[in-house]
């Protein structure tokens, strides 16, 4: 089985061992990485902010670059949401037929990393070892927009070691929003301040995710604040094993 | 701004500060935010357990949305039918194109009544309009009849929910206000006690005045029906009571027919009140002799709303059934409460809602007020897309605004476009990060992570650190195991 | 007058060139899917089961009693709620005006006096069990409005026929939709200070009802 790394240009750029996480668990199972070097980003932020041409733009040069991908797999719920939710807005309002037919085809072969390894390979074990208490921040791209349901929880049980506890009020936004988080960093930073009160609550020593841009808002706060908490994302847990252990620099 | 912080919140979308800078006032008022957050829990817990209980919701709100869409695709049609109707049962029908327009309406009813004073059921359309200034304008003295309007009323107050409209004042607020103004010194913060005096407060009122104003949750075509929905009975008091009634409403609340409330009476309560079926429904048709108001006037309007009809996006906006349950479910109006959003209607459909009937002429900085965690969505009996809708308004405005001269050089406005230009080359992409990585480290400290950043950078380094970019992208590090071999 | 006869057509105007310019989306109102529950499943001893549970939720007192025992039951509960005054709706039953109390008949009674009374009794026209809800369409044995609104006890004769489970069986009863109808579904209450429940703002305080077992 062949599968090409969408890396999504904020894990490129800021987190690159979520990509190497995620390389080095799928060639353990025995998927073929591929990684389109021309990739650079989804659109996503632009269009939330409200720069639809650019999104559109962008838009279309994804879809060209995938069209021969096997199938293409996306660590960030919110990047596949992006794709499923709003490519087809983006291609119905400024697209051609050319595009929506191709845009088409690619539709089925995403997969965020929780879908491909539950869906398409079928396993929830994947012989990850992680002896640490972890949370689960079920990020609002995931949770409603792809409904990814309990794939996260099916695979962290499998983690040999691991501490699962309940993140209470898990579904409420961490206030990251993409272009929230600095055109209103107010009440970003308000509800990051509840969030953290769960997390803390959870007495985990980390709090995971299926995406970075969650974990990069709420990171970035328990370093401000000394917290004692590292965020990583779930694609490192699950790489991680004894001889291989996960990279962490939270 | 709460009573508390004793200023009166804005809530005209002309006037209102933008978003952010609202927010932040809001934002260090720990009263405000523990009033709206228990209120929150207390609604959130009871529809949580009806909506469990409730094995056929999805299937209701597939049909309260079907229902909604369904009269505004055929919305003049159920208007004129509903007209037509209504006269034969008695009432007298106004069309009012734009708040100014109802407003002058309502002023001539009351002076062909000679009405010096009116008592008032709560409706948002009402403050919509901004009919009661308007009143006192014209020398009618204005009495809300809801206990939560009354508070507002006398508190110099504005409302900060749909449903709950004083959930941001507290029982010392709220004895502080009666006491003050019913002239009760001896009044306890009992809410028990609170209750009784505004009973007191309104008994006779109900009795003597002669003219109410009300809104309406629904009008139905099929019969010229209007519905009230409430919990307090002082709806039942203001329709039942007077001589003469005026309802106002948007044109967008027609239902086809009466059957229709079979659904929309199920998926209301429950979203807004986290009840099964609200305390009392009322619903009269024109007028019955011998029963109730011997004259009934309703002021059909449209302010903003046949605009909005005719988007593609946009349209959903008007299914609404005003139910709150969407303020209820957001994590931003949990933190804010509603005078943040400078508008009547606040939250979620606030922030879709309001910039459309100001023609997006105000209000900009309302659809940019949510972190598109789409809670909202997931709650609203209707299904209104509103995140859909929130990132529709939001390339509006950007293509409004990116035109003025002065956003040539905004930052935000100068960093998207150069994020826009690099996103469209691999080798751009990559040379930006090598500059952005280059650049970043002046501000890295040996621990590998950024403090502080200048410009827009400030506003994430205000409360949160930034990690330094890694020395390798995942790119690099991807084109260097290709020369390994590995 | 003028005037108001081109906002009517302007606003018209508007409402249909903004509804012409996008495609249908919805069927006729008939296709539209009411894939939910129209129908409940309980048998009639549940039904009636429910309704009392859910009534007596809203703290309203709730007895039974067989059809020919119905006088005798409405002079008992009304003796026990201690009060003597009452008004009765013009078309209440007359044996339903049990003696040995001051009954004021609506015909057309000025509201003062009806002011003045201590309780009202009137029959119904539907109860919808899942919700506790009595639904009454103000016919002449139902009385007008005002008498199930001023006196501060309402005494409510429910027949165990006129009781359907869900919401839309009582609408499917609805053959032609009433001018006049009060959903009520317990006393009135409030939440508007810090969310505190509070029961008996404005309306009866007090709701007894007396179901009628006239089904076997």
């Amino acid at each position: 089985m062949r599968t090409s790394l969408f890396i999504t240009c904020y894990n490129d750029t800021l987190y690159p061992e979520t990509g190497r996480a995620v390389v080095r668990l799928l060639e353990r199972l025995g998927v073929t990485v591929e990684f389109n070097a021309g990739q650079t980003c989804c659109g996503q932020m632009h269009a939330n902010t409200g720069f639809r041409g650019e999104a559109f733009s962008q838009a279309k040069r994804l879809v060209r670059l995938y069209q021969d991908a096997e199938t293409v797999v996306i660590p960030s719920s919110s990047c596949v949401a992006m794709i499923r939710d709003q490519y087809p807005l983006l291609f119905d309002e400024l697209g051609n037929d050319a595009v929506r037919r191709d845009f088409a085809t690619l539709l089925p072969r995403i997969y965020e990393l929780s879908e491909f390894l539950i869906d398409k390979l079928g396993v929830d074990d994947v012989g990850a070892y992680f002896p640490h208490r972890v949370t689960y921040h079920a990020s609002c791209h995931g949770l409603r927009g792809l409904h990814l349901g309990d794939r996260p929880f099916r695979l962290l049980a499998k983690v040999r070691g691991l501490d699962e506890v309940m993140l209470p009020n898990l579904d409420r936004c961490c206030g990251f929003g993409g272009t929230f988080s600095i055109k209103n960093a107010e009440v970003s930073s308000a509800m990051l301040a509840v969030k953290l009160q769960d997390i803390a609550a959870t007495g985990a020593e980390y709090c995971t995710a299926l995406d970075n841009s969650c974990l990069m808002h709420l990171g970035g706060a328990m370093h401000r604040q000394y917290a004692g908490m590292k965020t990583i994302h779930m694609a490192q847990i699950l790489a991680s094993t004894e001889t291989t252990p996960a990279e962490v620099f939270a | 701004m709460s009573v508390a912080a004793g200023h009166r919140a804005v809530l005209d979308p002309e006037l209102a500060s933008p978003f952010p800078i609202a927010a932040e006032v809001e934002l260090r008022n720990p009263q405000l935010r523990k009033n709206v957050a228990h209120a929150i829990d207390v609604i959130q817990a009871k529809r949580g357990r009806l909506v469990a209980e409730k094995t056929d919701w999805q299937q209701l709100r597939s049909a309260a949305s079907a229902i909604r869409a369904h009269a505004l695709e055929n919305l003049g049609e159920y208007l004129a039918e509903f007209e037509t109707r209504c006269t034969a049962a008695g009432g007298v029908v106004h069309w009012a194109r734009d708040a100014a327009e109802a407003r002058k309406i309502i002023v001539d009813l009351l002076r062909q009544e000679n009405a010096s004073e009116v008592i008032k059921i709560k409706t948002m359309t009402s403050a919509e309009i901004q009919l009661n200034p308007a009143l006192e304008a014209a020398g009618v003295s204005v009495f809300e009849t809801d206990l939560a309007e009354i508070i507002l009323q006398l508190g110099d107050d504005e409302p900060s929910h749909i449903v709950v409209p004083a959930l941001h004042v507290n029982r010392s607020q709220v004895r502080e206000i009666f006491a003050r103004r019913m002239g009760l010194p001896e009044l306890s913060d009992d809410p028990r006690a609170l209750t009784a005096a505004a009973r007191n407060y309104l008994r006779r009122k109900f009795l003597d005045i002669p003219t109410a104003i009300s809104g309406a949750n629904f009008l139905i075509a099929e019969t010229g029906g209007v519905a009230i929905v409430e919990s307090e009975g002082n709806g039942r008091m203001c329709l039942t009571l007077p001589r003469t009634m005026i309802t106002l409403a948007g044109i967008e609340k027609v239902l086809p027919r009466y059957q229709d409330l079979e659904v929309m009476l199920q998926v209301l309560a429950r979203s807004a009140t986290g009840e099964r079926m609200n305390p009392y429904t009322s619903l009269w048709t024109g007028v019955t002799p011998g029963d109730g108001p011997q004259r009934f006037h309703v002021v059909l309007l449209d302010n903003g709303r046949s605009a909005i009809l005719g988007k593609k996006t946009e349209r959903q906006t008007l299914k609404c059934i005003r139910c709150g349950a969407c303020q209820n479910a957001c994590p931003v109006y949990r933190q804010t409460g509603g005078h943040a959003y400078g508008s009547v209607y606040g939250g979620p459909i606030g922030a879709i809602l309001t910039p459309q009937l100001m023609r997006l002429e105000h209000a900009q900085t309302l659809p940019f007020a949510s972190s598109l965690c789409g809670a909202c969505y997931e709650v609203c009996p209707v299904k209104i897309n509103i995140p859909e809708v929130l990132i529709e308004l939001r390339a509006q405005v950007v293509d409004q605004e990116r035109k003025q001269a002065g956003r040539v050089f905004d930052p935000m406005y100068l960093g998207m476009r150069a994020a826009g230009f690099v996103f469209m080359s691999a080798g751009r992409f990559r040379l930006a990060q090598w500059l952005g990585r280059a650049g970043l480290r002046l501000f890295t400290r040996k621990d590998g992570w950024i403090h502080a950043l200048p410009s827009l950078g400030a506003r994430w380094t205000g409360t949160r650190d930034l990690r330094g970019l890694p020395k390798q992208t995942f790119h690099e590090w991807w084109a260097q195991r290709g020369k390994e071999g590995s | 007058m003028s005037t108001q006869i081109s906002s009517r057509q302007l606003i018209l105007d508007s409402v249909r060139a903004a509804t012409e310019r996008l495609p249908k989306q919805t069927a006729g109102w008939t296709e539209l899917p009411r894939r939910y529950m129209r129908r409940g499943s309980l048998d009639a001893e549940a039904r009636l089961r429910l309704m009392t549970e859910r009534l007596r939720e809203y703290d309203a007192e709730v007895v039974e009693c067989a059809p020919g025992d119905l006088p005798a039951a409405v002079a008992a509960r009304l003796a026990a709620s201690g009060r003597h005054s009452f008004v009765a709706p013009e078309g209440l039953p007359g044996e339903w005006m049990a003696a040995g109390f001051d009954w004021k008949i609506d015909h057309a009674l000025p509201t003062p006096e009806i002011e003045t009374v201590e309780g009202v009794l009137t029959a119904a026209t539907c109860g919808v069990a899942e919700s506790g809800t009595i639904v009454l369409h103000h016919s002449a044995a139902e009385g007008r409005r005002v008498l199930t609104l001023l006196p501060d006890f309402h005494l409510c004769v429910l027949r165990a026929s006129q009781v359907v489970e869900t919401l839309p069986e009582y609408f499917d009863r609805c053959h032609t939709a009433p001018p006049l109808v009060t959903w009520i579904s317990g006393p009135s209450a409030t939440a508007d200070i810090e969310m505190t429940r509070i029961k008996g703002v404005h309306g009866p305080r007090f709701l007894a009802v007396i179901l009628v077992r006239d089904e076997v």
